[in-house]
């Protein structure tokens, strides 16, 4: 199930090569839909409650290194697939309703984006994790370098230049995690046989001051990938060069891909680092937070907007698991799958006012909402999930993110959560300047705007709808992902005081410790 | 069926009328849609009243019950389920808010009429009901927090709801932002009571609070500070009510229903709701009684000067809201509460005779434009004096006995307290005074053009409307209303409405008359049963005193009224020049809005400015990313070896992907 959940995107991305030109658009469609549909069914297959690794598939791979072909889904890892299926329905959808350039590299490319991007989540092998989580980059390379859009016009790169801008800084923090797996792989063997399986990785953790060095070393591929503060400078360029529709996908899934790896790899593998460190970080993704939404309510193009206001997000996602607590690492998880629902319908409403004004800026546009009631209504229950309106799914995961940080470092929430106030600002003036007000010009654009068509909605709809639902019953995601999330940070803490093991634990954990099975750590 | 029960189906009314109305905006024909929305709420009310005959076949001392749903969100030791928790109080709640807001759906029924968005008026406006009554039934505060939200959603969407108008978006902005800021203070103080609690949900809080905290402890003290916050901001004290008079923009209705009659008042529910543990933290409410205090004085004041008709209103709402503030944070719960249900009577009829006199003056808001009225619109008129009266605490009138029973508490409760008796008093005065005021710039005197006009002719129409903060002319297509007005008195529904509250404003402080009877003391009684602040009385004597004072004060402040603005006209500009300095503060509005510009907005912005184009250009693209930059400046050569490189590597990448996969799928194994 895994193995076919993971290759079918790559089956119908080869098979729509050799389909006419008119046919791949829809073909990829169905693709993306297949996928959607393994996926629905590994969700609804999946017994809540446990905390172990189902539909694992292991198989020997290259087995002179250690390597093997391993995949798995846990409550860490279950919503974000869900996630990428629908996501990438939704942007090839998006995208299969205009014309594109060269349609068969186009959508060979997003599906192969999507195998990718599916194999690092589905990946329990360190080495096939960091293969899956390098190719993920070539697919975005491409499309965003031939597919983008040119901004030297406007004082800005050309697609490529931002492309190459982005590659740089992404590869960098892959190479040092490539050494890193390596060296984790080999420091580990201590002389014996390798391997990269990461839950044996983790049952043997390394010495202290290795796990200091390739702590750092996963950290900045997953820092630059998110991105945080200061390793963002790769964003603006790349999310202006960016086709939409594949923004889509980029934005939506594969940012979370760092966040993930953290809880996957990071916490697991390197927990004594994970402890030393944890004070770093947070203030890393605190200032991802202020920064990202600082800058977020002072830019008018609205791709910038969506693109540092996903920067504070993240930083709110990686403040929930270095809060180290199981409230806070459900509410990073849960806040995972929201954030990429509400930055994709987002970019889709970008896109739609890309085609009605001319125009990114907010400055130029105004007032849509008067023929458009319907986007409008729609873009106004996204802006008030992406602002985390207490009710939606997002306020859920901020509130278990934000009580995290709180029972354990209150200052750091009392800065964290400034964020929240500059995000109802930055979030309701993106909808604001949009669709209320008059346009520049009493004849601009905004009186000539009209409403979203059907087939728009349908691609559009149901990811609100997703939104809506959610937000009625979060408990959907919590009650599947909580058991894997708390045994993962429980497993951080077991190096510590007798009293801390005890604080953090499971009460799976707590059970197991009254009937003997299970000893403290002294 | 059992409370519970009625009590979800209060809350589905609503939310289902919000549904339908909004789906059904171009199926449902504008008569339909204002029925319905109307009908919905009319339902709640009647579920509201069938919850309470229920709840009242109780034991008085089990008169509490929670009910939940589903759970919410329930992970890692949060217990967080879709609950609700029913009460005395919360029905309460539910009454006066389902009650007025029946009325005042009617009355928008015949006023929004020539209004494009009329779907969605009331769509929004059923929205805000569901919103508000889930904020009074929530069981844990995680969902009163969602109602705190919802409701100031509600209010933003129908502050900028003429969102063609870039004062109406403005305002809407200020109010959700500050509102957001009060969230932060309940989601802050929910964290705190979690650490210390272990819970969210009301009975369980509550009930371990007091063996929890010793009184004082600095930890109970934070979190009723912290509630204070999101109180403050909601009902709009001092110093986070500059969202208030601004929110006036939005359509008269909504000023009546949720800048005056309901919205506003969550703050107070919220001090009653957790008096627990304000009274664990006197020092706390110590501090949210002397704001109280301060609002209602500074409030009083601005509303005195003010020469925009729904500000000035807007402003005595704070300052009742103050009274309100005040009573609940010393302990005179049922006085506070019921000075928020007479409020909610003659502040919403006020605000509808107001939109009303506006809608004839083609929105302008100006009272020194307005006169005559008293002739041209009579039922109006008549409406406007039992309001004023009502707030005035005209002797006989509901506002006289709720306002008294809350500074007769304090008298009671003696010591300090006898402050908040003083200067209440003080402010009772000015209320007159402010309320007369407009009562007499307003409809008596020659009447002025518009005024003429219906004298003559039984309508006005105008040109087009035009923005009288800007002087733009409005945007009718989007649903501001155009050249034809309604006038209240020649609509049924709106007749309906405003006449059923001037007779609530009139005699609604009836059921609370010292010494005879005591309706709303004996339905709240089980709720503060444990509190030993409720079981202060104050005495026979001390009430009847009480009463004598303010009834005196307020035919004194209208008596001055009178005097400026009837027999002296002159009078209040020779004041004007003779106080200027005060009357510089007054107008200024005490220069808040600037306070809050300087300290907070424009830093902001500053460091916003900085970041964009400073930080990010030098420091970020600058040192970071210096490889790209500086690597392409420093020649070609290395340009081509870089990009060359990624380029390679793309291709090593997928070949040796590729590769491995074909030798995994060969060995087959």
């Amino acid at each position: 199930m895994s193995s076919a959940l993971l290759w079918a995107p790559l089956a119908f991305g080869l098979l729509g090569l050799f389909l006419p030109r008119r046919a791949v658009g829809p073909w990829a469609v169905l693709g993306a839909l297949v996928t959607l549909g393994l996926a629905i069914a590994i969700v609804a297959g999946f017994e809540s409650g446990s905390s172990g690794m189902q539909y694992a598939v292991d198989e020997p791979w290259i087995s002179g290194l250690g390597v093997d072909y391993s995949l798995g889904v846990d409550g860490l890892n279950l919503f974000l697939v869900l996630l990428t299926a629908v996501l990438w329905v939704g942007g090839v959808a998006f995208a299969a309703l205009r014309e594109q350039e060269r349609p068969k590299n186009f959508y060979f490319l997003m599906l192969v984006a999507e195998t990718a991007t599916l194999g690092a989540f589905l990946a329990q092998d360190l080495l096939l994790f960091v293969l899956f989580f390098d190719l993920m980059l070539v697919p975005f390379y491409f499309l965003f370098g031939a597919w983008g859009y040119d901004r030297s016009g406007e004082g800005g790169p050309t697609a490529s230049a931002a492309t190459l801008k982005m590659i740089v800084y992404t590869l960098i923090g892959s190479l040092l995690m490539l050494v890193a797996a390596i060296a984790t792989a080999i420091l580990a063997a201590d002389g014996g046989d390798i391997t990269f399986s990461i839950s044996e990785l983790a049952q043997q953790p390394l010495g202290e001051g290795s796990q200091r060095w390739i702590f750092w070393f996963f950290a900045a591929a997953f820092l630059v990938k998110m991105p945080a503060f200061l390793l963002h400078g790769w964003m603006p360029d790349a999310y202006r060069a960016a086709p939409l529709p594949v923004l889509v996908v980029f934005s939506g899934v594969l940012a979370k891909v760092g966040a993930y790896g953290f809880l996957r790899v990071v916490l697991p593998v390197f927990p004594d680092a994970t402890v030393e460190f944890q004070e770093a970080i947070l203030l890393i993704a605190l200032a991802s937070i202020l920064y990202g939404s600082v800058m977020a309510f002072t830019q008018t193009n609205v791709r910038l907007i969506a693109g540092y206001s996903s920067v504070a997000q993240l930083g709110f996602i990686t403040v929930g698991i270095f809060a180290l607590r199981a409230d806070g690492a459900d509410g990073a998880v849960l806040q995972m799958v929201n954030h990429g629902l509400v930055v994709a319908p987002i970019l889709i409403i970008v896109a739609l006012l890309l085609e009605r004004t001319g125009s990114e800026d907010i400055r130029e546009m105004g007032g849509l909402a008067m023929r458009a009631p319907v986007l409008a209504a729609l873009f106004l229950i996204v802006a008030l999930a992406t602002l985390a309106m207490p009710g939606s799914a997002n306020f859920v995961g901020e509130f278990y993110i934000l009580n995290g940080l709180f029972q354990e470092k209150i200052v750091f929430a009392f800065v964290a959560i400034t964020g929240v106030a500059m995000s109802a600002y930055y979030a309701l003036r993106l909808y604001q300047q949009t669709m209320h007000n008059r346009p520049a010009s009493q004849q601009g654009p905004g009186l000539l705007s009209r409403e979203i068509g059907i087939r728009d909605g349908l691609v559009l709809a149901p990811l609100v709808l997703c939104i809506l639902a959610l937000s009625l019953y979060p408990q959907l995601i919590l009650e599947r992902t909580a058991p894997t999330v708390e045994k993962t940070v429980a497993k951080v803490h077991r190096g510590e005081s007798p009293e801390a093991q005890l604080a953090n634990m499971t009460i799976e954990e707590k059970r197991e410790l009254e009937s003997g099975n299970l000893e403290l750590v002294p | 069926m059992s409370a519970t029960t009625w009590a979800w189906l209060v809350l589905l009314f609503p939310l289902l009328g919000s549904i339908v109305i909004a789906l059904g905006y171009r199926a449902l024909p504008r008569k339909a849609a204002g029925a319905f929305g109307t009908l919905s709420i009319a339902l709640a009310f009647a579920c509201g009243i069938a919850a309470t005959v229920s709840l009242l076949g109780d034991d008085p001392h089990s008169r509490h019950h929670a009910s939940s749903l589903w759970d919410y969100a329930s992970a890692a030791g949060l217990d967080i389920k879709l609950g609700i928790f029913v009460d005395p109080l919360s029905l309460f709640m539910v009454l006066v808010v389902t009650g007025v807001s029946t009325l005042i759906h009617l009355y928008s029924y015949g006023y929004m009429q020539s209004d494009e968005g009329y779907h969605r008026f009331f769509s929004y406006l059923n929205f805000f009901v569901f919103s508000m009554l889930l904020l009074v039934l929530a069981g844990n505060f995680v969902l009163l927090i969602v109602g705190w939200a919802f409701v100031g959603f509600a209010s933003y969407a129908l502050i900028s709801f003429w969102y063609r108008r870039e004062t109406a978006t403005k305002a809407g902005m200020k109010a959700f932002v500050i509102n957001v800021v009060g969230d932060i203070g309940l989601v802050l103080a929910a964290f705190l009571i979690f650490r210390e609690l272990g819970s969210f949900d009301y009975g369980e809080v509550f009930e371990k609070a007091p063996e929890a905290f010793a009184t004082n402890e600095w930890t109970i003290v934070a979190i009723c500070l912290l509630l204070l916050v999101g109180a403050f901001a909601k009902s709009a004290q001092l110093p986070l009510h500059t969202w208030l008079p601004d929110a006036m923009e939005g359509p008269t209705p909504v000023s009546s229903l949720i800048h005056a009659a309901t919205m506003v008042t969550a703050g107070v529910y919220l001090i009653a709701r957790t008096h627990v543990l304000f009274e664990l933290a006197p020092t706390a409410a110590d501090v949210a009684a002397f704001v109280g205090l301060a609002t209602l004085l500074v409030a009083a004041t601005m509303a005195l000067v003010m020469t925009d008709l729904k500000r000035a209103i807007a402003y005595s709402t704070m300052s009742q809201i103050g009274y309100m503030v005040m009573g609940v944070s010393i302990g005179a719960y049922s006085a506070g509460m019921f000075h928020l249900m007479t409020h909610a009577f003659f502040k919403a009829l006020l605000f509808m005779a107001a939109g009303s006199i506006i809608a004839a003056m083609a929105n302008d808001q100006n009272i020194d434009k307005m006169s005559g009225f008293g002739r041209a619109m009579r039922f109006t008129s008549i409406a406007f004096v039992c309001g004023a009266l009502a707030l005035a605490a005209f002797p006989g009138t509901s506002g006289f006995f709720s306002k008294d029973e809350i500074l007769a508490f304090a008298e009671a409760r003696g010591g300090m307290y006898l402050v908040f008796t003083v200067l209440g008093y003080v402010g009772a005065l000015l209320t007159a005074v402010y309320a007369f005021r407009l009562v007499f710039r307003v409809l008596p005197g020659t009447p002025c053009k518009e005024a003429q006009e219906l004298i003559e002719t039984g309508h006005v129409a105008h040109e087009t409307p035009k923005n009288p903060a800007t002087g733009e002319p409005e945007d009718t297509d989007v649903g501001f209303p155009g050249s034809e007005h309604h006038i209240a008195e020649q609509n049924w529904p709106m007749r309906a409405a405003m006449g059923v509250l001037a007779v609530l404003a009139l005699v609604g402080g009836l059921v609370q008359i010292p010494g005879v009877d005591d309706v709303i003391g004996k339905f709240l009684e089980p709720v503060f049963e444990e509190s030993p602040l409720a079981h202060i009385h104050p005495s026979l004597a001390q009430d009847y005193v009480g009463l004598g004072i303010g009834g005196v004060i307020a035919l004194l402040g209208i008596g001055i009224a009178y005097l400026l603005y009837v027999k002296q006209p002159e009078r209040p500009r020779q004041l004007e020049q003779r106080l200027r300095p005060l009357h510089t503060l007054f107008v200024n509005k005490w220069y808040f809005d600037e306070l809050i510009d300087v300290l907070v907005v424009r830093p902001a912005l500053a460091v916003g400015r900085f970041a964009d184009r400073v930080f990010e250009r030098f420091v970020v693209d600058g040192l970071v990313s210096g490889t790209a930059e500086t690597v392409r400046g420093a020649g070609g050569v290395v340009r081509t070896v870089q990009s060359g490189f990624v380029r390679s590597y793309a291709l090593l990448l997928i070949a040796g992907f590729a590769g491995l996969a074909l030798y995994f799928l060969l060995t087959g194994s």
